[in-house]
This record gives C-alpha cells, sequence and structure tokens, in this order.
C-alpha cells in the first residue's frame, strides 16, 4: 500500500511537512507480531485532523486478532501522534474487532491494559518483550546487510558501538532520504548508509536494553551477548531466519487483510484535514 | 498420482480433516468463532473460482472427503484428530469419525492417527489404549492449544505429558504431531510456544516430533530447535497454500527449512478441509528457488527433494512401503471407483 497518501485539498507546503512527519512518526508504530509498521502493513483507514485533535482509524486483517497487539499497536499510534507539536490529543478508533469497544475506550481513556481487559492471563509487558528481542534480531540483520553493502567487514561490523553511529540531528532519521554516517578506524574516516534501517535497529535494541551506552557492542547474539567474529555468519543466518519468520507470518497476515479490506470496501491511509 | 515433468510423484496428504462445525453441533461461541476463523484462512488463500460457501463449509462427509483427497492428487491421507469437545458436543474432528467410516473401508488410503490429552488424566490413558487397540495407531496428533473447563492450553513438556509420552513409546505410538501455530481465535497464543517440544524431543529420543504449520509465527525458534534435536520434523500445512499468492515468501520459507532441517525432516499437508489438496500439492510442486536465493542459501528443491517432502519422508516415519501401496492401488476400490488403477500402472483397460 502507497505511503504517500492524497489529501481532500491541495497541500500547503506546512501541512504537507506535518503530513511527512506522521508518516514518520507512525513508521514507528508496528504490528509487533510482523515487526512492520501499520503504514506499510496497510491498517490505517483514515487519520483526520481537526485543530490539535488527531483521530486515527484501522482495521486489523482479522476481527480476531490478538487484542495484545491490538492494544499494543493502538497505544503505540496514540504516543506517536501525541509527540508532535502539533497535535494535542490523539484518538484512537479500532474498527471491526471483537473487542474494538474494550480497546477504544481503554487507549482513550488511558488505562492499562489490566483494567480493560480484568480477565486476560498474561499481561501485555512480558508478550511486547518476547516479541522486541524477536525484532531486534530481525532488524539487525537488515541494519548488518546494509553495512556489508556498504562495503564494511565482519570485523568491522562486531567492533561498532553506538558512539560510531551518527544520525543528523535535523532530520528524522525516517523520513525519506535521511543518512547516517558510520566512522570507522577510530574516527579516521565514514561511511554514509541509509538511516532509517539503523535507526529501527537501535531503537528496538534499546527497548529491550541494549546498545544503551556509548561503548556497549551495536550489535549481539540472539542471546544478548557480543559477537564474535567466527560466530558472524551464524548470527547473520539466524538474524535472517527471525526476519524469514516475520515476513513469513506477514505472508498469512496480508492475505488475511486483503481479502478482508476488499469484502470491507477499506480505502488505503488517507489524511484528512476538517473544515 | 501426481505426475511432474514425467514423473511420478506419490503424494500422502500429511495433514487432513474430516470435521462438523454444523450450527447443531456448536454448543459453545468459541465453536463458532473457530470455524469462522478457519473459513477466513480458506477464503484469503483459496483462488476464488475454488471458494466454497460457508454453509458447504461447516461439514464434510465421508463421500466428499473421499472425492475431494483422491480425485485432486492425493494418493493417501493422514488423518489428524482434533477433538475440541468444549466447543463441539459430538466432537469437531474425532479419531471415531475417521475409524468408523472410510478408515474401516479403506485402511490402505489413510493413516488414523490417534489423540491425547495429559489433562483427560487414567482416563485419557485408557482412551489412548483403546485407539491402539482398535485401530493399531502409530501416531497421534496433540493440541496444546485446546480448552478444556477452565484451562486454556498445556504443555508438552509437563510431567502429565511425560506420562502420555512414555504411555506412546510403550504402545509403539512412535510419531507425534504436536499442532502449533497459527494463531486461532479463539485458543490463546501462547499454547502454540514450540520451546515446550525441544525437552519432549530429547527425552523421548525414541519417538518422532513432527510440528505442524512448522511453528509460524515461531518458524525461527522451530527451525533452531529442529537443528538440535535430529527426531524434529516440519510440517509445511499453512505455509503450503503461499506458494500459490505468495510465492516468493513461501520459497523463503522453504530456503530456511531446508537449510536448517534439511530435505529429509520435511512433511507436506494441505490441511484439508481448510484448503483443497489440489491447487495447493501443484503450486508447491511448481515452486523453483531463485538464482539469489540458491546462492545466499546453498540449497536445492528439484523434484528429489519435492517427492520427499510430498510423501517418501513421511512414509518413512509410517513405515509405508509407497512401491507396493502403488500396486494395490491399481485395483484397489478407491481406484476403481473414480477411475485412477492406470496412473498406478495398471494395464488400459481393453478397448471394445
Amino acid at each position: 500500500m502507497s505511503q504517500t497518501a492524497p489529501s481532500n485539498r491541495p497541500e500547503s507546503e506546512e501541512t504537507a511537512g506535518l503530513h511527512d512527519r506522521i508518516r514518520a512518526r507512525l513508521d514507528r508504530v508496528t504490528d509487533p507480531e510482523l515487526d512492520e509498521s501499520i503504514l506499510e502493513l496497510g491498517y490505517i483507514d483514515a487519520i483526520e485532523l481537526d485543530e490539535r485533535t488527531a483521530t486515527l482509524r484501522f482495521t486489523l486483517p482479522t476481527a480476531w486478532c490478538s487484542p495484545a497487539f491490538a492494544w499494543m499497536m493502538a497505544v503505540d499510534a496514540r504516543d506517536e501522534l501525541e509527540s508532535l507539536p502539533e497535535i494535542g490529543e490523539a484518538r484512537i478508533e479500532l474498527r471491526d474487532h471483537m473487542h474494538e469497544r474494550e480497546i477504544n475506550e481503554g487507549v482513550n481513556g488511558r488505562l492499562p491494559f489490566a483494567d480493560a481487559f480484568p480477565d486476560a492471563d498474561g499481561e501485555v509487558r512480558s508478550v511486547r518483550a518476547t516479541l522486541d528481542d524477536k525484532a531486534r534480531l530481525s532488524r539487525q540483520y537488515l541494519a548488518v546487510e546494509r553495512l556489508l553493502a556498504a562495503g564494511l567487514s565482519p570485523e568491522q561490523i562486531v567492533a561498532l558501538t553506538p558512539a560510531d553511529l551518527r544520525f543528523d540531528p535535523d532530520v528524522d532519521p525516517r523520513m525519506d532520504g535521511a543518512r547516517a554516517s558510520i566512522a570507522l578506524g577510530d574516527g579516521a574516516f565514514s561511511v554514509s548508509v541509509p538511516a532509517r534501517p539503523l535507526d529501527r535497529y537501535l531503537r528496538k535494541a534499546r527497548d529491550v536494553g541494549h546498545a544503551t551506552s556509548d561503548d556497549d557492542p551495536l550489535f549481539l547474539t540472539p542471546e544478548g551477548e557480543p559477537i564474535e567474529v567466527e560466530a558472524f555468519e551464524l548470527v547473520r543466518r539466524r538474524g535472517r531466519l527471525a526476519r524469514t519468520n516475520v515476513t513469513g507470518q506477514g505472508g498469512v497476515c496480508d492475505a488475511l487483510n486483503e481479502q478482508r479490506r476488499a469484502k470491507l470496501d477499506r480505502d488505503g491511509p488517507v489524511i484528512v484535514e476538517a473544515d | 498420482m501426481y505426475q511432474h515433468q514425467g514423473e511420478d510423484v506419490f503424494v500422502i496428504d500429511g495433514h487432513i480433516h474430516m470435521w462438523d462445525a454444523s450450527e447443531e453441533n456448536i454448543k459453545h461461541r468459541g465453536g463458532e468463532q473457530f470455524i469462522q476463523c478457519f473459513y477466513d484462512y480458506h477464503t484469503a488463500f483459496t483462488p476464488e473460482e475454488r471458494q466454497r460457501g460457508i454453509d458447504d463449509y461447516r461439514k464434510f462427509t465421508p463421500e466428499e472427503v473421499k472425492r475431494d483427497l483422491f480425485t485432486n492428487y492425493v494418493d493417501m491421507g493422514v488423518y489428524q484428530p482434533t477433538h475440541l469437545h468444549e466447543f463441539y458436543t459430538e466432537g469437531f474432528n474425532t479419531v471415531d469419525d475417521l475409524g468408523g467410516t472410510l478408515f474401516k473401508e479403506h485402511p490402505d488410503r489413510f493413516v488414523l492417527n490417534g489423540r491425547w490429552d495429559p489433562r483427560d488424566g487414567e482416563a485419557g490413558m485408557k482412551e489412548l489404549e483403546r485407539q491402539k487397540e482398535e485401530y493399531d495407531i502409530k501416531g497421534a496428533k496433540v493440541y496444546t492449544a485446546e480448552w478444556k473447563g477452565d484451562s486454556k492450553g498445556w504443555r508438552l513438556d509437563s510431567d502429565e505429558a511425560f506420562e502420555f509420552l512414555q504411555k506412546c513409546a510403550d504402545l509403539g505410538v512412535k510419531n507425534i504431531h504436536p499442532h502449533k501455530g497459527p494463531t486461532i481465535r479463539p485458543l490463546n497464543k501462547d499454547a502454540f510456544d514450540v520451546a515446550d517440544v525441544d525437552l519432549a524431543a530429547s527425552s523421548f529420543p525414541e519417538l518422532n516430533f513432527i510440528v505442524e504449520h512448522v511453528g509460524l509465527p515461531r518458524l525461527d525458534d522451530f527451525c533452531w530447535i529442529a537443528t538440535q534435536e535430529p527426531n524434529v520434523y516440519g510440517g509445511i500445512a499453512v505455509a503450503a497454500p503461499m506458494a500459490l499468492s505468495r510465492p516468493k515468501k513461501f520459497s523463503e520459507i522453504m530456503c530456511e527449512l531446508l537449510y536448517w532441517l534439511g530435505e529429509d525432516q520435511l512433511t507436506f499437508g494441505s490441511d484439508y478441509g481448510i484448503w483443497d489438496p489440489d491447487w495447493v500439492i501443484e503450486a508447491v510442486m511448481e515452486t523453483e528457488l531463485s538464482a539469489e536465493q540458491h546462492a545466499e542459501y546453498g540449497v536445492e528443491f528439484g523434484l528429489e527433494a519435492k517427492k520427499k517432502l510430498m510423501g517418501e519422508n513421511i512414509a518413512e516415519l509410517y513405515d509405508i512401503d509407497i512401491e507396493e501401496r502403488k500396486k494395490a492401488f491399481q485395483t484397489d476400490a478407491i481406484s476403481e471407483e473414480f477411475g485412477l488403477g492406470e496412473s498406478y500402472g495398471a494395464a488400459a483397460p481393453a478397448d471394445d
């Protein structure tokens, strides 16, 4: 599904900027099982902007998708939208789901998950942690592939630390064309690479408590240990497997989603300014 | 029998059902949710002209099963029971449903698997003995996400499950098919976790563990366990229909499975009646890995590997002599009924 969505009136430069920044924020909201953004996955029906309020409507591939996952997506979308200075309040409307009432009331009422679902066994945090760690590995694979493609050697890659990675502070690394630089040879020279895969990786690594200080290893084994260079290829293959798992499951969900959106006659993402 | 590039491919569909989700049989709203969920999977992957209506989909009779399988490239079917008595008055897809019908009439065409649940205790042990005695079962399907009373699932590495696994080893029920993933509403997700297979498989090296649906959405955990346990196999049901509509994803999954498990550890399943087998078999057989995939993974998915996947591997697990079966199928009742004898090498009937 296209990421550039039409608006129903010509975009001024200012609103075009806001729309791009909304997309860049929503790029960070993932289906936790598939580790793909809800924009990319085509779950978003509409985002309506009215003064300082944004209302996001979305539909999942099935009515019976995990309520815990639906909850995570709704909370994350709300928080990402509200991180923009132009948006004072974000409201979420999950549609056509078995638990839409509990989720919409809970997320918009800012309740904890356990209050919205008193009889759920298990809580959201541990589910999220497990999936985050898989996502970390899958994103590491994509980031490392980029670095290999840019000419870095396995020896250089396993020796990297967060301090070697620099983003442009003035540009959202999720914006199209954003670049990052990797310092090599004790800062003697640097290599420029696309920022998005590295930002995606680093963010998830930090979510699970890795790569938090400047001299930590940037990349780790699935078990969270530093990577010995002899083990680089095995770690790479396990990351590839984690990636195939999410994209493979993504294929199942994508087929369900396509079928359902056709049935419900839902369009792709549209950002609409209220008059 | 299926033909590929002029060669015979003997197909043992490793995952078939014959269910009853008719409204009269549903006793809990979970039963309706369950069949609706299956139906979503059915319509999402089945080519439009082959889709069934929901009423047709609710119940499969022995006559329909016989026709749907054997006129659609399947030579033999492995029946995987799914009892779900909490949701369905007479059960959804029980051992005796096939045992009392098609299996009785055509025992050479089916592998009838048993089923157990450690939460059934002593009565469950007796039932397992009955299944062995009555049907001489050589395998059992276990459904760790099944509801029972307040329980929303169980684990294969629990003490209670180990007692049943020991019983299976004692009885010669050597093939255990844990049903894992994908998420099915209203069954709870964590009951599909594959980690429990690891300890069970290493504790019972005399048993084989065929993880159904290759653990999706836990393919990564599954492959990692399977590389370490020689008696762990992957059943590709649910991944298989992607071969038609999402061929790249399917071939990536096959590459991973071939890389981590190898071509001897994989079995085919259409998951009939979720999907009809013919188009799934065609799509899997037509799958070709790309040059990049060959280079990246260093694996082959040629005719030899496909023949193993489609039947030879599971034949080994169930001591099925394919050549001997082919001979028997030249003249068995199924071939007589559907005119299949020639495909197994019977002489063409005289033209008079």
